[in-house]
């Protein structure tokens, strides 16, 4: 029998599509949970590192609350909450905080959550957090007592230790095992196991592909309906997929075909796509949203001078920035409190003198006074995040209606984050302004903020030196109950809107969208929470 | 044959070296500090700092670069500054998505354009040789994001006959893999095809008027042996350079269209890269990279001895 090329490459192509259709998909198809035990979900951005406490993106501390849990975590209220912590105790100084665990805590591995995991896990994270440093900064102690038991001793008190140890903004205090809280904070841990409600699923893991979650059958919830980051864990799928795509456009065809469940970040100009269609739901999960910052450089001219920073308060007008990026006004305000609206502690202390912004002219007259000489005000300008982008030209513009020369230095976000951090002036390689966003929820912190830190070169970038203002942040840690904190918040604000550190460019929600068969989402700012939510 | 073939081979050496050096220069002196995208948007100065040091960026250029160049000389590309992934082993992950993308656009669009490329010249003038150009023209000028958006709309969210998204690997099936490819390639290929036909009809109207094509034609010999056979074969030459050439070209588009049809490929891997600046893995893939379109040029160099017996002489 002759047998020709063709017949042998037709052979090949016939066996190699039978072995290739059939062994791997029966294995598929017995590994993978029915489409409606899984949740296909397409967040901000890649998961680049897996180490919530090394890195403060959020996407990051996304995947931390997936496979790791917290000692405590806030409600619906904002209110910190017992989680993996059964019962605890202050003592009547209040320099002695007690922790006892609660039952059925294990890492994925199998074995128990100790007490030596949780202090281990509190000090590393402590090394990376601004109220995980205020918080060390009064501690003289954390010892574990026994497996389940620890003890933080302080050496003065500390209002805000329960607060801290529940915030959700990043870095999070997640608790690890031993071996990766004892890590270096400046290195990444490499390990992938928690003791959360999910489990990672590292061979199904395609690294800037999909990130794979399962459910962790041996977890045990807490008995308290879900509210916030808080109550009950109970985990309703089998299988959350983080799909890592891109591209807006596609997202939302995705979505549309039901292709993915979630799309996280669905610009606001697609919202009229999918306003009609009875298979999708918008709805915001953030209520406090975000605020957009405005940095200053304090340590050059001209916004080392306090008029010429003054003179940005009358200068910006909110609106034009939230209208730029925003459109719709339901999904923006202009806000001048110094810790966000709608938040705890916003309040209206000192925003008289600039709630006639815009004045072009008494801005225009602050900024000559400053002694500006003339050069050109760098504005870092990052291409490619939508919102600070259109600041940075809209900035440019209103400077330069008032008589000032401006520069646009724009790059992608790592070439300005890169700049930033230089702290020369402009002709060494320097800046004079910067904008970004942050959330409510962290804004109102002014412990846990970086940016409303006023202690010079060590202080975030901007650089701003306020001595009244540090030491009020340290009274309004120590305040013992909310009505304290408050008080101290308008002082903070009075002091802050005479010095302006930095300024604000408005605030605004950002809306999700999801398969409308998709239930159950838990609204909480920072952290998008896969546990309670259903699919049918 | 073989002795061209090795000179040929030996003179990829120090273009891979220039390569390699600008390669890793333009990433280090460009702006963009990995430390500081590490660190994320809430990060200390200090922080910063610490990360920097830790991974090595505060070292010297020259260091770095003799310490990199030293581990590719080994045959290691280095590890991902993020993912703390060899480089190796990310390129092996994203490989076969690119390789399927990049072969069933080749195959898809060679086949077509080709084919086109043909009628066109042989109907020079005519209006199949006016719906070619036109069609040359539009592949030409609609970018791929574009004619990607509109497959997308039409078959995956209209028709709902294709999917929007995604890459299915060849060994869960030939037909999902199949499936997922279709609207990339087209997508992709689009241009792809334009290039071909266009070369393939401007080289068929040179053989065509050749003295032997219109002796062949007195003779009788019928038009599809004499269009395959005499004339396609001799106008190869500047074709098999342009599929050649192509490959550039669908390297570059392959970025975009695997962002836009979300598929894991070397191309979405290196534009994140980019944007982390995560130097090993773009240094790592350019040197790849480069090193498959030399060869690439090599095996056209080595098809014209192939096909021109005038050219092995």
């Amino acid at each position: 029998m002759e047998i020709s090329r063709r017949k042998v490459v037709q052979s090949a192509i016939a066996t190699g599509t039978l072995a290739a259709a059939g062994a791997p998909a029966i294995g598929r198809a017995q590994s993978a949970p029915p489409a409606n035990r899984t949740i296909r979900a397409v967040m901000q951005g890649d998961l680049r590192s897996f180490d919530p406490i090394w890195t403060t993106a959020n996407v990051t501390a996304y995947h931390g609350a997936m496979i790791y849990d917290m000692l405590f975590s806030i409600d619906a209220e904002f209110k910190p909450q017992p989680q993996m912590v059964d019962t605890w105790t202050v003592s009547d100084d209040k320099l002695t905080y007690t922790f006892v665990l609660r039952d059925g805590l294990a890492w994925h591995d199998g074995t128990k959550v100790t007490a030596n995991d949780c202090v281990a896990s509190i000090k590393r994270w402590s090394a990376r957090d601004g109220g995980g440093q205020a918080l060390m900064a009064r501690t003289k102690s954390i010892t574990a007592k026994d497996d389940k038991t620890f003890v933080i001793a302080l050496n003065s008190p500390f209002g805000l230790v329960i607060d801290v140890l529940a915030k959700p903004s990043t870095p999070v205090c997640f608790m690890m095992p031993l071996k990766d809280a004892e890590t270096d904070p400046n290195q990444q841990i490499t390990g992938r196991t928690g003791s959360g409600p999910f489990i990672f699923n590292v061979a199904e893991t395609k690294p800037g592909n999909r990130y794979v979650y399962d459910r962790n059958p041996h977890y045990v919830p807490r008995k308290e309906p879900a509210s916030g980051m808080a109550g009950g864990k109970v985990v309703k799928v089998d299988r959350v997929i983080y799909e890592n795509l891109a591209d807006d456009q596609t997202a939302l065809a995705a979505l549309q075909t039901g292709e993915i469940d979630f799309f996280e970040v669905i610009p606001i100009d697609f919202l009229p796509q999918v306003k009609d269609d009875p298979d999708i739901t918008v709805e915001i999960l953030n209520k406090t949203g975000n605020v957009g910052f405005l940095g200053m450089n304090n340590l050059h001219s001209p916004f080392d001078k306090l008029q010429a920073r003054q003179a940005m308060l009358y200068l910006v007008n909110q609106t034009d920035f939230l209208k730029a990026s925003f459109g719709d006004s339901k999904y923006y305000r202009t806000c001048n409190s110094y810790f966000g609206c709608g938040t705890d502690m916003e309040n209206d202390a000192n925003t008289g003198w600039f709630k006639a912004a815009p004045d072009k002219a008494m801005a225009k007259k602050l900024f000559m006074e400053s002694g500006y000489d003339g050069r050109p005000v760098v504005i870092l300008q990052p291409s490619n995040f939508a919102f600070m982008n259109n600041a940075a030209t809209i900035l440019g513009q209103e400077l330069t209606d008032i008589g000032v020369k401006v520069d646009l230095a724009t790059s992608d976000w790592g070439g300005v984050i890169t700049r930033r951090a230089v702290q020369a002036p402009v002709d060494k390689g320097g800046w004079d302004i910067f904008t970004t966003f942050s959330s409510g929820y962290t804004v109102a912190n002014p412990v846990g903020y970086i940016g409303d830190a006023t202690n010079g070169k060590n202080a975030w970038f901007g650089w701003p030196t306020d001595a009244l203002n540090e030491k009020l942040r340290d009274e309004w840690a120590t305040a013992p109950t909310l009505a304290d904190r408050k008080t101290v918040a308008r002082k903070i604000q009075e002091n802050a809107w005479n010095v302006v550190p930095h300024a604000f460019l408005g605030q605004w929600v950002a809306p999700v969208a999801h398969r409308s068969n998709v239930k159950g989402w838990l609204a909480v700012p920072e952290v998008i929470p896969f546990w309670n939510v259903s699919k049918t | 044959m073989i002795g061209f073939i090795v000179r040929r081979l030996l003179a990829t050496v120090p273009v891979m070296v220039v390569i390699g050096l600008f390669v890793f220069l333009l990433l280090h002196l460009a702006p963009g500090d990995p430390a500081a995208i590490i660190a994320g948007d809430n990060a200390t100065p200090d922080s910063i700092l610490a990360i920097r040091h830790q991974l090595g960026l505060d070292q010297s250029i020259l260091v770095q670069f003799l310490r990199w160049s030293g581990r590719v000389l080994q045959g290691d590309l280095g590890i991902s500054i993020f993912s703390q992934t060899p480089v190796i082993t990310l390129i092996g992950q994203r490989i076969g998505p690119t390789v399927s993308l990049t072969l069933t656009t080749a195959v898809f669009s060679v086949s077509i354009a080709i084919c086109i490329g043909v009628l066109a010249g042989w109907q020079a003038g005519g209006v199949l040789d006016r719906i070619v150009m036109a069609f040359a023209a539009l592949g030409f000028s609609v970018p791929v994001f574009v004619v990607g958006y509109g497959l997308i709309y039409l078959f995956a969210i209209y028709l709902r006959w294709l999917p929007v998204q995604g890459y299915v690997s060849l060994e869960r099936g030939l037909w999902p893999w199949f499936q997922h490819l279709i609207l990339p390639s087209l997508a992709l290929g689009l241009a792809y095809v334009a290039l071909i036909a266009r070369i393939t009809r401007t080289a068929m109207l040179d053989v065509l008027s050749e003295d032997y094509i219109r002796t062949a034609t007195a003779k009788g010999v019928a038009a599809t042996p004499m269009l395959l056979h005499h004339a396609l074969r001799n106008a190869a030459v500047p074709i098999v350079t342009v599929i050649g050439l192509g490959v550039a070209l669908l390297i570059g588009g392959v970025v975009i269209t695997e962002t836009v049809f979300n598929i894991p490929g070397i191309g979405r891997l290196v534009v994140d890269a980019i944007n982390q600046r995560d130097y090993p893995i773009v240094q790592g893939i350019i040197l790849v990279f480069s090193g498959v379109y030399v060869l690439i040029n090599l095996a056209v160099d080595i098809s014209y001895l192939v096909l021109d017996p005038r050219i092995r002489s």
